[in-house]
């Protein structure tokens, strides 16, 4: 399990470095620059970032960029990202259509 | 909504092997899996696989699917493709997309089994096209009959990398460099080892600064890297390339436990995310297991092991079988799956530098550094002896769980011993007949027979080639070092393509007698 | 560009379905059927699949097992179709997609 972090300490300002524009999320186009700003947004847990910027939100459900968003979000915290809980893990495990999701099978 | 026994995620090696141990003691077993076609990862896997008879060893891994396939089949296992597990509940619950609807299943236990997914990492321009996962590669060549690309630069030196860039070899491609951040290889030395000799130059201590194109890959920009991992300026190297493939390890896929609400840890010995498990794969919820490399990634052989465990803990929990029988199943299968957590790349060991063999011996650093063992280290392996006459030399340096080779040859002349990690030893007082069993039965292709003087100022050298076009006797060309380098004039005298030595083809060249301890690959004239 | 292993040393020659047309962005080329819409692009040298929503920057094959999701097309109308898991049939009608229209950006 993830410990839980303690919101008031001081992770500083946020400042600019050149790889910001570097793409990490490929479904959504995240890149690591939005994810490093909305940490100092307040956003310190992995379903707030995927909610507030979508990240790992894709077709693929965050199947590549997980790891690296929670590895960014770790290191702006000054944590171990083993010390991140992951977001939460919730059906539909895959991507899958809307008409699809909502057609229940009944047993023959 | 229907009800099984056990409900299984995943047809990988850990999900049929799973399957099979509960059908056999009378389980009404379902597999679900998303895939087309079952196996997961084996069918891809073309290369011997490692281990003791027991762990399938020297049997290439999609023959180790087909045959596990078969038995599940046998048994009655349903196995149901293209369905997508979408969500594991309490109650052990499960929803399946199947077709264009949801269906809806109980297992009394469940077994996820749901293997692992690709890491990747970033540097400018890896969502160009023509950069590809490691299992992209094997998917398109080994599954589909096409090459990835041209010319390909691989990242990553774990077995992944080194498995893949040899495969890619064999495909046709063309590999211009391997890549790695570490400034150590981190998969097997023989996996290396044969790479490096068909002249990949190993680039340790590297990262990818940028890939370039616009449309699509046209080349790429490698620099050097000090121990922080922060880029060494002007250390830039540039390679045409039209494929970059990326082999930097595995996470585990187990979302569905978490949402079963099993506890769980974030283990980088085990890889990522895992549920917490016991000796089997029991996790905090009752009746549902996992295995395979979504509790922690290994080995395929692993996987297999962790499958059978399962199967049994599940039969056990429905009382399919007695607690007698699990314990005495248990036992056996932990002696098995411990002995393949043995040597210096066993998970426990992961991340340590290991600078001594268990025998004592240092461990070749130009092996590690540059992906081949240099002239001078090799005379002090035990695999690497001499006499007068055609005899085995194993250039086999690390602990590794892997025994074919002595049980391949019954003429004395390979011994390992009961620890499956030993380095092989040479014993000149055995009588070598030439069979070259041993040269095919090794999973690593690090052995060779060679006689070092013919009488006529010459040596000859016989090889594992698992390329084609394979070479006919006649054919001149080159001898090539262990760095894949030309060093002597060769002709081939011999070529051996039997049934037997399973598609490892035995190559014999005749080079110049002071080429004997150094000539390890062989090049045509173009 | 990349092209098709005509035999291969441990795999021998690989069985393929029968040769059939199918449409990419209008214009005929020949696949196999039953082989993943991807590995037909690819024999033919084809690499870009769609372009990007905000960025519209070119993707093409990236997981070659339906996780990544980066080689979706548009498959008979359908947008969002991994191509690297769907089984090509003949006179499918596939085409690159930009966002998640067959439109080109402006």
């Amino acid at each position: 399990m993830g410990k839980v972090i303690d919101r008031n300490i001081d992770i500083g300002p946020f400042v600019p470095a050149p790889d910001d524009d570097m793409l990490i999320c490929r479904c959504e186009e995240v890149t690591k620059g939005e994810i490093r700003k909305a940490v100092h947004d307040g956003m310190w847990t992995m379903t707030e970032i995927r909610r507030y910027l979508r990240s790992g939100m894709g077709l693929c459900q965050g199947q590549t960029c997980s790891r690296l968003v929670k590895g960014i979000v770790a290191r702006e915290l000054g944590v171990s990202p083993a010390d991140l809980e992951p977001a939460t893990a919730r059906s539909p495990m895959r991507p899958i259509e809307m008409k699809i999701f909502g057609c229940e099978e009944v047993d023959a | 909504m229907k009800r099984y026994d056990l409900v299984i995620v995943g047809a990988g090696p850990s999900g049929l092997s799973a399957a099979i141990e509960a059908a056999k003691r009378g389980m009404e077993v379902i597999i679900f899996d998303e895939n087309e076609k079952p196996g997961g990862q084996l069918f891809k896997q073309i290369h011997k696989f490692f281990g003791s008879k027991e762990h399938h060893a020297k049997i290439r891994g999609f023959k180790i699917g087909q045959e596990l396939l078969k038995e599940a089949n046998e048994l009655g296992v349903e196995v149901v493709l293209n369905a997508t597990v979408i969500g594991l509940y309490d109650d052990k619950e499960i929803t399946v997309k199947i077709g264009d609807g949801i269906n809806h299943y109980k297992g009394d236990a469940v077994i996820v089994a749901t293997g692992a997914a690709e890491n990747m990492v970033t540097f400018p321009g890896w969502t160009l096209p023509g950069v590809i996962g490691a299992g992209a590669a094997q998917t398109m060549m080994n599954l589909h009959g096409i090459k990835p690309g041209n010319k390909v630069l691989m990242l990553g030196s774990g077995n992944v990398g080194l498995v893949v860039s040899f495969q890619l070899m064999q495909a046709g491609c063309e590999v211009v460099a391997l890549v790695d951040a570490a400034p150590r290889v981190g998969g097997y030395g023989v996996h290396a080892a044969k790479v490096a000799r068909c002249g990949v130059p190993f680039y340790l201590s590297h990262t990818i600064k940028e890939v370039e194109g616009d449309e699509f890959v046209t080349g790429v920009t490698i620099n050097q890297v000090d121990s922080s991992f922060i880029p060494i300026p002007d250390t830039e190297k540039h390679f045409d390339v039209d494929t970059v493939c990326m082999a930097v390890g595995l996470s585990p896929m187990s979302q569905l436990l978490k949402m079963a609400g099993c506890e769980m840890e974030d283990n980088p010995k085990r890889g990522g995310q895992v549920p917490i498990i016991d000796d089997y794969g029991r996790t905090s919820v009752p009746g549902i297991i996992a295995a395979g490399d979504v509790s922690g990634i290994e080995e395929a052989s692993s996987a297999m092991i962790e499958g059978r465990m399962a199967g049994i803990c599940a039969a056990e929990y429905l009382g399919y079988c007695t607690k007698e029988e699990l314990e005495e199943n248990l036992k056996i299968l932990e002696d098995d799956l411990e002995s393949l957590r043995q040597g210096m790349f066993a998970p426990k060991n992961r991340g340590k530098l290991i600078e001594k063999t268990e025998e004592g011996i240092d461990i070749s650093t130009n092996l590690l550094e540059k992906g081949y063992i240099s002239e001078k280290e090799i005379e002090r392996y035990p695999g690497v002896t001499h006499k007068v006459g055609i005899h085995p030399v194993i250039e086999c340096t690390q602990n590794i769980p892997c025994n074919p080779c002595q049980d391949a040859c019954k003429k004395g002349c390979i011994s390992i011993g009961a620890n499956i990690t030993n380095l092989p030893i040479v014993k000149t007082e055995g009588n070598c007949i030439n069979c070259g069993m041993c040269v095919a039965s090794c999973s690593g292709q690090a052995i060779f027979l060679v006689d070092e003087d013919t009488g006529d100022g010459s040596s000859t050298v016989t090889m594992p080639y698992e390329f084609i076009p394979l070479p006919e006797v006649g054919d001149k060309g080159f001898g090539l070092n262990r760095k894949g380098e030309k060093i002597c004039e060769a002709e081939v005298v011999s070529v051996r393509a039997v049934k037997a030595f399973d598609h490892t083809n035995l190559l014999t060249i005749k080079v110049p007698k002071e080429y004997a301890m150094k000539a390890r690959f062989f090049k045509a004239l173009a | 560009m990349a092209s098709r292993i005509a035999e291969h040393p441990i795999l021998g020659v690989q069985e393929k379905g029968k040769l059939v047309l199918f449409k990419f962005d209008g214009k005929e080329i020949e696949g196999f059927e039953g082989e993943p819409i991807a590995v037909s692009l690819k024999a033919q040298g084809l690499m870009v699949h769609r372009y990007t929503k905000k960025e519209h920057k070119p993707r093409g094959v990236f997981c070659a097992i339906g996780r990544c999701t980066d080689c979706v097309m548009i498959v008979d109308g359908v947008p969002n179709v991994r191509t690297c898991i769907t089984p090509l049939r003949e006179g499918m009608d596939v085409r690159t997609q930009y966002g998640v229209s067959d439109k080109p950006f402006e």
